[in-house]
């Protein structure tokens, strides 16, 4: 009678094949675990990223969230010079302040060389980088000396920081000073 | 017996008052987890860019953004470094985004500095040029916003990925630190945020801009050196800026990583 090698080469095979199949469940099994929920939805990255990216706090609102609340300075600011500048640049960001249509604290405003500093921030002629032809340019302490004041004194003194030509223009209709154009 | 009565009543008070407390404590921290501390509300803020209030999909669809920056308006204030801080929190000494000062003398030397990342603005002129200057301006930087981002590509954990809509985000929660991208960034724009322990970098206020507001840089730039609009949309003035006569040019373009970022009067010292 032959000996019944079959038996023992589906043995070999069954073996083989049971260790594959283990492996690729022990595989499917920790991917399963490891990868995040909605990985690979439309790409290799978690898909609800976006939406954690989407749900970040916004901080800084527009001037329009600001000047609503404001009118006395919406209609200063709007007419004047500065109306591009921003209104989170010198107070800080609107969430800072309001929150759910509530005030929660109050920015702190600039004071004296703190103004300064902020108006030398794009007005220092000094600084030669910037375009000339964009924005009004003076050196310190000179335009004080031109201006025949003292040289310790803060650009808010002259100039309201929201429309900086309104109290200068109005100088001018009241006291009708002409200014030499030097 | 009379003394321990009311001994024992005075504990119970005391007991019942501190459960109070607890609770009331408890019920107040919940409350604040819930509420996201920080966060303005958008209503009576118009849209900035019409119609992204009403994408509700997970991408935008049918607008193709683009940053436009024309170094020949900037005037190096830094309202941009400042409204980024405030808008993200980022701790000192990292920046999202910078203001770069170039300046160029007639033996054709180039020096570039950035104090503080132009976060407090250009205070001092610079006293060590020996040479007359022949050239002088700003150049902002943030992310460029590639097309064929290389961060994306070196990133061995999928958490720095392209949107289909074109923005290049960082999964915060995903994220190991393990460096790569900001070593693959041609442009520097990304480090490590040593508060979050990930990568960080400029998403062109991703998160704005979903919600129909304009990144906060280019809401903030008092002469509209910051321009960012709708490649798709041709009455947008980027798309005029691109499409039209001028001095357009994207930093490093020999990378091969088509930035989405265009540079209005760029100069060729410009890195």
């Amino acid at each position: 009678m032959q000996p019944d090698y079959t038996s023992k080469y589906n043995a070999h095979l069954i073996r083989i094949i049971v260790v594959l199949v283990v492996l690729a469940v022990v595989g499917i099994v920790v991917r399963a675990m490891v990868l995040p929920e909605s990985f690979g939805l439309y790409g290799h990255y978690r898909a609800d990223a976006i939406q954690d990216e989407i749900n970040r706090p916004i901080r800084n609102g527009t001037n329009a969230s600001c000047l609503a609340c404001h009118p006395y300075i919406r209609q200063m600011h709007l007419e004047g010079v500065h109306r591009t500048v921003s209104c989170e640049f010198c107070h800080g960001p609107v969430a800072d302040h309001v929150r759910d249509g509530q005030v929660i604290a109050l920015l702190p405003k600039k004071q004296g060389d703190e103004i300064r500093t902020l108006c030398l921030r794009c007005h220092n002629r000094i600084i030669r980088a910037r375009p000339r032809e964009s924005i009004k340019m003076i050196s310190m302490p000179r335009h004080l000396e031109e201006k025949h004041v003292r040289t310790d004194h803060i650009c808010n003194q002259c100039h309201n920081v929201h429309a900086p030509l309104m109290w200068v223009k109005q100088a001018r209709e009241i006291v009708g000073i002409r200014e030499d154009k030097s | 017996m009379m003394d321990m009565d009311a001994l024992q009543q005075e504990i119970n008070r005391d007991r019942r008052a501190f459960i109070k407390k607890v609770l009331r404590g408890t019920i107040a921290g919940s409350l604040l987890l819930v509420i996201p501390a920080g966060a303005m509300d958008l209503a009576g803020v118009p849209e900035q860019i019409p119609g992204m209030r009403d994408e509700t999909g997970p991408f935008i669809t049918g607008k193709k953004f683009a940053f436009v920056v024309d170094i020949t308006r900037c005037i190096g204030c830094g309202s941009c470094c400042v409204a980024d801080r405030n808008e993200y929190q980022v701790p000192e000494g990292n920046y999202r985004t910078w203001v770069e000062r170039y300046i160029i003398d007639d033996h054709d030397n180039v020096y570039v500095d950035s104090p503080n990342g132009g976060l407090d603005g250009y205070q001092e002129p610079r006293t060590d040029i020996p040479y007359p200057v022949r050239d002088t301006f700003f150049v902002p930087k943030l992310c460029n916003m590639c097309e064929k981002p290389s961060c994306v590509q070196v990133c061995p954990v999928g958490a720095t990925f392209q949107t289909e809509d074109g923005f290049v985000l960082i999964d915060q929660k995903r994220c190991v630190a393990c460096g790569y991208c900001v070593q693959a960034c041609p442009y520097s724009v990304r480090f490590i945020n040593p508060k979050t322990k990930t990568a960080d970098k400029c998403t062109w206020c991703y998160h704005r801009v979903r919600k129909g507001l304009l990144p906060a840089c280019v809401n903030v730039c008092p002469v509209q050196a910051r321009k960012f609009g709708d490649l798709n949309d041709h009455e947008s003035e980027v798309y005029k800026i691109l499409h039209l006569p001028h001095v357009v040019s994207v930093l490093k373009p020999d990378m091969g990583n088509k930035p989405s970022l265009h540079y209005v009067g760029l100069r060729r010292e410009v890195v």
